[in-house]
């Protein structure tokens, strides 16, 4: 079953295709990374699909319904998270706070509030910062701070914006672990992303855009030796 | 506060039960302070529902008080064959129902603005209403409006006044609490932290700012009436002043910004300091609230509870 | 007919000094992101300190521009460096209140010094008018229309053309780079706080020959000069001039032909549905980058 549909997608800025033609289904519970080089509408791709940036044609689907031209918070509504890169914690909310209202405006009942935010903690791997301010984290827990009020919402899309940018080793492989303790709870994820290594251990599928195209589509094996990848990323030998 | 509410809540009750006895073992001077830090109190609360709480700081609450007061006032003109018993409850129903309104009414404009802009355009309807007040004959804003005397004849108006304005503090006291632990309140916070993300998240901030403007404002107005029925006749100037728009910014920037009580602990303390320690000195305490706010901005924006938390932190 | 000729008169006029004297204010927020509660109070000084020059010294309140405005300098240069900017580091609430305590610690020293009462600077050209066409103009404001054009252009000049006036212009834009290139923000910050003080004063000194004035005021020209910002835009003295004779043109033809209760209300109408409308006014933010 896929969860998320994407057909002829497209998308222009006064003349710049930043997206052309791009359709792909994204297959409920799985790990899916979007990579590319700089400028291949990577953030464009996210921002149509929370419907942040009116497309120029094409349809989305998520779960079977159209949400092509939705309003953004209604397809947060719907089940439609967002991890951002630079992350907007509620600065002076605790963490348990921060990830409350997530649980609080999302899809768990009332009595379920305080367990589904401490579920979605312990899943982000921050249940021991529980009583800090936001402020005082770190970036790499900010960055897991995000997913966790992402998936309180008891959302079933997570989108996760480079969250391994700027991190170091250490902090990376947890990220990656979190996301895959996500995925395991039943959230499909789909994350850009331009750590190789980590891409390929923990994706079940890569989708690679250049200049807005979908140029490859497949698992981590297959796309890493694909030569129209290679040339994407570090040009032909004899490209003038 | 969430270490332990069973104490927090015994302090509250001790606290409730010595002030309401307040007027049989205080000086009249100081039955008289009591009320101005109850009604100071109740009005800071009031005003932090929507300034702490969701962030959007007003400057011109006063408005509110006016309003309530002069609809309570006007109100009540019509009905003064009324016993006294009954002109209180009908002047703060329709203080606060006008109040309602208007509050009503200018917020989906107004709650669109952010910020300084929020701020200076709250200033502007404070302005306004007290000149709509003044000029035009109808609301005796420059005449004055007279207010009957409501105190049962048993009873010191003082002491009665000063109890009402307990009972008055402490509902806005359990009203602002209700919220702040509710799922309005959570949504609240979220608004005044980073309104955007909380919209993506899913909360109603367009509903929830509207609805937080309109509980302030009723709040703010009920206390106007009491207030106009304590001076008993009121002009203008009596209600709608931009000191009184600044101290109840100072209250909760002293007492803590967005706390429960900040609010109380800032107005106790402003009008502590106002009222006992510059007392004889009448004329000062305009310049000494300005005085103190500029101190307070530069030495400790947090407030009180700002400097108890950082406390804590350099302490672990 | 003749009516409406004045009254539009009248407004212009009016509008001309609005214009002056919110002036000051749009240039604190432009450059410094600064709304300065206590610019009313900066009018009021200036206001004041004419009455005191012109009276002891016997000499025409318009002569007494050039000094007025080199005490506001200071005292502009003073509180913006040793005061507001300590409260600037912080949030951007945290400098309105400082200003609004210091115009209400200020308000109330000028009630004890100069007392609640309206006072006013009479010239000595007082009651000549002259006539133009179907329009009856008096001198007095006359002459304060003609000096608040000229500082007004003085000041737009300054802003073009001097060093300082492009110094202020690149910290307004990018602080940053500004920075990196050497300019010493503080000072220049600074220094716009006295130019802006210093119009300020000239402005109230304008007022005080047309209008009586006491200090109570003070909020008042604080919430004139705001309205005329958002209505013309921010940063620049064409912008002051375009809202203020805006709001001279409401203000006159309100007070005219609905009510003398009611400049204000429509006066703040106006700026509510501006701020939802173009809350960057109609010439926009002077420093803003272009698109």
């Amino acid at each position: 079953m896929s969860i998320l549909t994407v057909e002829r997608l497209s998308k222009n800025f006064r003349g710049l295709a930043a997206i052309s033609d791009v359709s792909f289904a994204i297959a409920a519970g799985s790990i899916t990374s979007i990579i590319g080089p700089n400028g291949a509408g990577k953030s464009t791709m996210f921002n149509l699909i929370t419907g942040y940036l009116p497309l120029t044609a094409g349809e989305i689907r998520f779960r079977d319904k159209r949400i092509t031209g939705m309003a953004t918070n209604r397809i947060a509504e719907l089940g439609v998270a967002r991890a951002f890169q630079i992350a907007r914690p509620f600065r002076d909310l605790s963490v348990f706070e921060n990830v409350r209202i997530g649980a609080l405006f999302g899809k768990a009942g009332p009595r379920d509030v305080v367990a589904t935010t401490h579920r979605a903690m312990e899943l982000a791997a921050i249940a021991s910062l529980a009583d800090q301010p936001a402020s005082s984290l770190t970036v790499g827990q900010l960055r897991h701070l995000e997913v966790a009020r992402a998936i309180a919402t008891r959302a079933d899309l997570l989108l996760a914006d480079e969250p391994c940018a700027g991190l170091n080793p250490t902090e990376t492989a947890a990220m990656i672990d979190v996301l895959r303790q996500v995925r395991t709870n039943g959230v499909t994820v789909v994350l850009v992303e331009h750590d190789m290594p980590s891409v390929m251990e923990v994706s079940d599928r890569v989708l690679v855009l250049d200049a807005g195209r979908l140029i490859a589509d497949g698992s981590p094996r297959v796309v890493a030796n694909d030569p129209k990848v290679i040339a994407a990323y570090l040009g032909t030998p004899d490209a003038a | 506060m969430k270490r332990n509410p069973t104490l927090v809540f015994l302090l509250v009750a001790v606290a409730v039960v010595v002030l309401a006895a307040g007027p049989l073992y205080l000086p009249p001077f100081y039955v008289r302070v009591g009320q101005l830090m109850l009604y100071s109190a109740g009005l800071g609360l009031a005003w932090a529902i929507l300034g702490g709480f969701a962030g959007y700081v007003s400057f011109g609450h006063a408005a509110f008080i006016g309003v309530g007061a002069f609809t309570a006032g006007l109100v009540e003109g019509q009905f003064s064959s009324l016993p006294p018993f009954l002109l209180l409850p009908l002047g703060l129903l329709a203080g606060a129902a006008c109040c309602a309104i208007l509050a009503a009414l200018i917020a989906y404009p107004i709650l669109r603005l952010r910020g300084t802009f929020f701020a200076i355009a709250m200033l502007g309807v404070s302005h306004v209403c007290a000149e709509v007040t003044n000029n035009i004959d109808f609301f005796q804003g420059s005449m004055g409006l007279n207010f009957p005397p409501i105190a049962p004849a048993s009873m010191d108006p003082a002491n009665f006044f000063y109890e009402i304005y307990l009972v008055a503090a402490l509902f806005i006291l359990l009203v602002s609490w209700q919220i702040r632990r509710s799922r309005f309140g959570a949504g609240l916070l979220s608004i005044r932290e980073d309104e955007d993300t909380a919209r993506m998240l899913g909360v109603p901030t367009e509903r929830y700012k509207r609805l937080a403007f309109v509980v302030s404002a009723v709040l703010t107005g009920v206390m106007g009436v009491i207030y106009a029925h304590s001076l008993g006749y009121i002009t203008t100037d009596s209600v709608y002043r931009d000191d009184t728009n600044l101290s109840l910014i100072v209250y909760s920037l002293l007492g803590g910004m967005g706390t429960l009580f900040g609010p109380v602990i800032g107005a106790f303390l402003l009008v502590f300091i106002t009222q006992v320690i510059l007392g004889r000195l009448l004329d000062f305490h305009l310049f000494a609230t300005g005085l103190l706010l500029v101190i307070l901005v530069l030495s400790a924006p947090g407030g009180v509870a700002g400097l108890l938390k950082k406390r804590k932190r350099t302490a672990t | 007919m003749n009516l409406i000729a004045q009254t539009l008169a009248d407004g212009l006029v009016l509008g001309g000094i609005y214009a002056l004297a919110a002036v000051g204010f749009s240039l604190i927020f432009g450059v410094l992101h600064v709304i300065n509660l206590s610019h009313g109070i900066l009018v009021l000084m200036g206001a004041y300190l004419a009455l005191i020059f012109s009276e002891a010294l016997h000499i025409d309140p318009l002569l007494c521009i050039p000094p007025v405005m080199a005490v506001l300098f200071c005292v502009g240069y003073a509180y913006q460096r040793f005061l507001i900017q300590h409260a600037v580091d912080r949030a951007s609430v945290n400098s309105m209140l400082l200003t609004f305590g210091v115009a209400l610690m200020l308000q109330n020293a000028m009630i004890w010094v100069f007392s609640p009462d309206m006072r006013s600077i009479t010239p000595s050209y007082a009651f000549t008018s002259l006539k133009l066409g179907p329009v009856n103009l008096d001198a007095v404001r006359l002459s304060a229309l003609a000096a608040s054009l000229i500082l007004l252009s003085c000041l737009a000049a300054l802003l073009r053309f001097s060093p300082l006036g492009r110094v202020i212009r690149a910290t307004a834009q990018q602080t940053m780079a500004a920075r990196l290139c050497g300019v010493n923000v503080r000072h220049v910050y600074a220094l716009t706080f006295a130019v802006s003080a210093a119009f300020a004063g000239a402005a109230g000194i304008v007022i005080g020959i047309i209008l009586p004035f006491s200090p109570n005021d003070e909020g008042g020209w604080t919430l004139n000069a705001f309205v005329v910002v958002v209505l013309g835009g921010v940063g620049s003295p064409a912008g002051a001039l375009l809202g203020g004779l805006l709001l001279g043109l409401v203000s006159t033809l309100t007070a005219q032909y609905i009510g003398p209760a009611f400049p204000n209300v429509t006066m703040f109408l106006l700026l509510v549905l501006l701020l939802l409308v173009r809350p960057n006014g109609l010439l926009g933010n002077a420093f803003a980058p272009s698109r």
